[in-house]
């Protein structure tokens, strides 16, 4: 961990930038504050291990009470050339499907690990995103990094989650079910990304096979770009992978607004997969959510869902809607709980589903 | 930048996103739509375990996320590839475990990842809500009786699916040709003579193998001698003439469906003029 004197350095950074600081894996949080996921996150584009800034940021705005004193800060840096992190989340979960017996459950959602090895202080690293539980250990990202000027251009090569819209905690969204990027599926490629002033953007070329194993010569291309303000964001996701067995498109619009203390999120994809049925399939998926910040370590999070799975069908459209309370009483620690009430058509008992959490969230 | 806090114009933030969310969609009614959100057909219902876990399971459910080219681990289960990328598959995550192992469904690896005795990733379906015993018993079942394709009619050998598919494009320099049949195929009939190939000026197309593979052998893939051209082909799988392909029972290939034994199965598709991948 870095000393008094560094940490000092690190609150004269966080000043400079004229923010109170956040952080954690979840997109309305830099909208919240008008930073880019790179100023959190260790990964440009979000999610996974935090960087020094959004461990502090983490201990001295998303927690309602910091526990301990200034020198007991933790960076994520436990040698020189060697930051580590971790997540972990443990559910309680009801749920009540029409026509079925209601069933709950305690359960381990996820034990992650992170490692960063910074071999060349903020131009290269290697770096791991292992899974610990549920089951065995199973990577999920592995790659190597290189600022090719730093802080502004990168490029990436490995194992990694890929840019598409929004990076969400929640993969059961259903606008990263509709793409099918999201953190169960990382692929194996290179990336290319700039970070240069308001600018964030993305360029990822992989295998495109939703990280199974690679069965033909054609490659996906997933693309991101985000202008970002203090009060205000928008951008745009574009992907096309070639496989044998049909071409698959798509594209997409996100942006946030912040209004006072809560803050806008929305995303629309439209996805055009060639590979579904005799004439393929278009889907259509959105997300709308508002976080209001109703005081520090205190966030109220609504959001409202929109899946359309066959354009070409008529009266197949999925809702989602979810309300849930997230409270961090001390730092790198979270309770979560809330309910989401799914509607679909009334065939499927699955779509009309009710599901209630519980989630104790540990991160560091 | 300012800190926002809590203020009578964020709770009117909050509390206009329903009204922004009124612009959006709403949920379909279902109406002219079975369970799987798909126009009803009128068709039979399900005759065969298989079908039962297709039609209650796989569709309405998993195709959730595993469908089209970005599936998880590339596990596809529609119809049209549910039973081709299970059966006698290696697992993805657990490589030396098979997804479906015929006859065995405690080494399956669906069923670990089913019931949550899995050893790697999280318990299917991701994120819940599980499935009901009765549907977990339902796919054992089906794998401790050999993992049998969906049913054809009694005493009958019916195509069904093929990659492509039909009327599908295929990309410029296709060479691998998959048929999968409801049934399990007489391995000594999958010759050059019983499955064919033209393109669209009715010339043959030269094919370097046509095998059934080890431990599918529901499953014919033909391999083109030169990867496929731009054009329409069409691909032929024969049951009338002096050989016709049947299965282990010596049932022949009902290949034009019309209930009876004999008529040979024909599928057009197209290859694109993408370059060669």
């Amino acid at each position: 961990m870095i000393g008094a004197r560094n940490w000092m350095r690190v609150l004269v950074v966080m000043a400079a930038l004229g923010c109170a600081s956040q952080a954690n894996a979840e997109p309305y949080l830099a909208a919240q504050m008008g930073l880019k996921c790179a100023q959190c996150h260790v990964n440009p584009t979000g999610g996974g291990m935090r960087t020094v800034f959004g461990n502090a940021f983490a201990q001295t705005q998303l927690a309602a009470k910091k526990i301990g004193g200034d020198d007991d800060m933790w960076t994520g840096q436990v040698m020189k050339f060697l930051s580590v992190g971790g997540n972990a989340r443990a559910n309680y979960t009801y749920v009540d499907v029409p026509h079925q017996d209601s069933t709950s459950e305690f359960e381990m959602e996820e034990a992650r690990a992170y490692l960063d090895f910074g071999v060349i202080p903020n131009r290269l690293s290697v770096y791991i995103d292992q899974r610990f539980a549920p089951g065995n250990s199973t990577n999920l990202e592995a790659n190597v990094r290189y600022w090719i000027k730093e802080n502004a251009f990168y490029v990436k090569a490995g194992r990694m989650y890929l840019p598409f819209g929004y990076r969400l905690e929640d993969d059961n969204a259903f606008v990263r079910q509709a793409s099918g990027i999201n953190m169960q599926t990382p692929d194996e490629g290179v990336e290319f990304g700039m970070e240069q002033g308001n600018w964030s953007t993305q360029f990822a070329l992989s295998n495109g096979s939703g990280g199974g194993p690679e069965n033909d010569k054609g490659k996906q291309l997933a693309a991101r770009v985000e202008f970002v303000q203090s009060v205000w964001r928008v951008g745009a996701s574009a992907l096309y992978n070639d496989t044998d067995a049909g071409n698959r498109s798509g594209a997409g619009l996100f942006g946030a607004f912040r209004v006072g203390a809560v803050t806008l999120l929305g995303e629309v994809d439209y996805i055009d997969d060639e590979s579904i049925g005799v004439d393929g399939r278009k889907l259509m998926a959105s997300l709308a959510e508002a976080d209001w910040k109703i005081r520090q370590g205190h966030n109220l999070k609504l959001a409202f869902e929109w899946l359309e799975p066959n354009r070409d069908v008529d009266e197949d459209e999925q809702q989602r809607a979810s309300l849930l309370y997230e409270w961090s009483p001390i730092q790198f620690v979270q309770l979560r709980g809330g309910v989401r009430l799914y509607d679909g058509i009334p065939q499927n008992d699955n779509q009309n589903r009710t599901q209630a959490f519980v989630q104790l969230h540990g991160f560091f | 930048m300012s800190e926002p806090t809590s203020n009578f114009m964020g709770r009117q933030g909050f509390f206009l996103l329903p009204v922004l969310l009124a612009l959006a969609g709403c949920a379909g009614n279902g109406e002219g739509l079975d369970q799987n959100g798909e126009p009803v057909s009128g068709g039979p219902p399900p005759n065969s375990d298989f079908a039962e876990i297709q039609a209650t399971i796989f569709t309405p459910i998993c195709t959730n996320c595993h469908i089209g080219a970005n599936a998880p681990q590339g596990l596809r289960l529609d119809e049209a590839n549910s039973y081709a990328m299970l059966v006698n598959v290696a697992s993805g995550e657990v490589p030396s475990l098979l997804r479906v192992n015929p006859g065995n469904p405690d080494t399956s690896y669906i069923v670990q990842k089913l019931q949550g005795n899995n050893a790697v990733g999280a318990r299917m379906p991701f994120g819940g809500p599980y499935l009901p015993q009765d549907r977990i018993d339902l796919v054992r079942r089906w794998i401790a009786a050999g993992a049998p394709a969906a049913a054809s009619p009694p005493n009958q050998l019916t195509v069904a699916s093929t990659v492509p598919g039909s009327a599908e494009v295929a990309p410029a320099g296709t060479s691998k040709l998959t048929v999968i049949f409801a049934g399990d195929v007489d391995a000594s009939l999958a010759t050059r003579e019983t499955f064919g190939l033209r393109n669209g000026f009715d010339e043959l197309v030269p094919l370097a193998a046509v095998r059934v593979p080890t431990g599918r052998p529901n499953v014919v893939e033909l391999t083109t001698m030169q990867p496929l051209l731009q054009g329409t082909y069409q691909l032929e799988v024969r049951a009338n003439g002096p050989v016709a392909l049947a299965d282990n029972a010596g049932h022949v290939l009902d290949g034009d469906a019309d209930g009876k034994a004999g008529g040979d199965f024909l599928m057009s598709f197209d290859v694109s003029a993408g370059e060669k991948k």
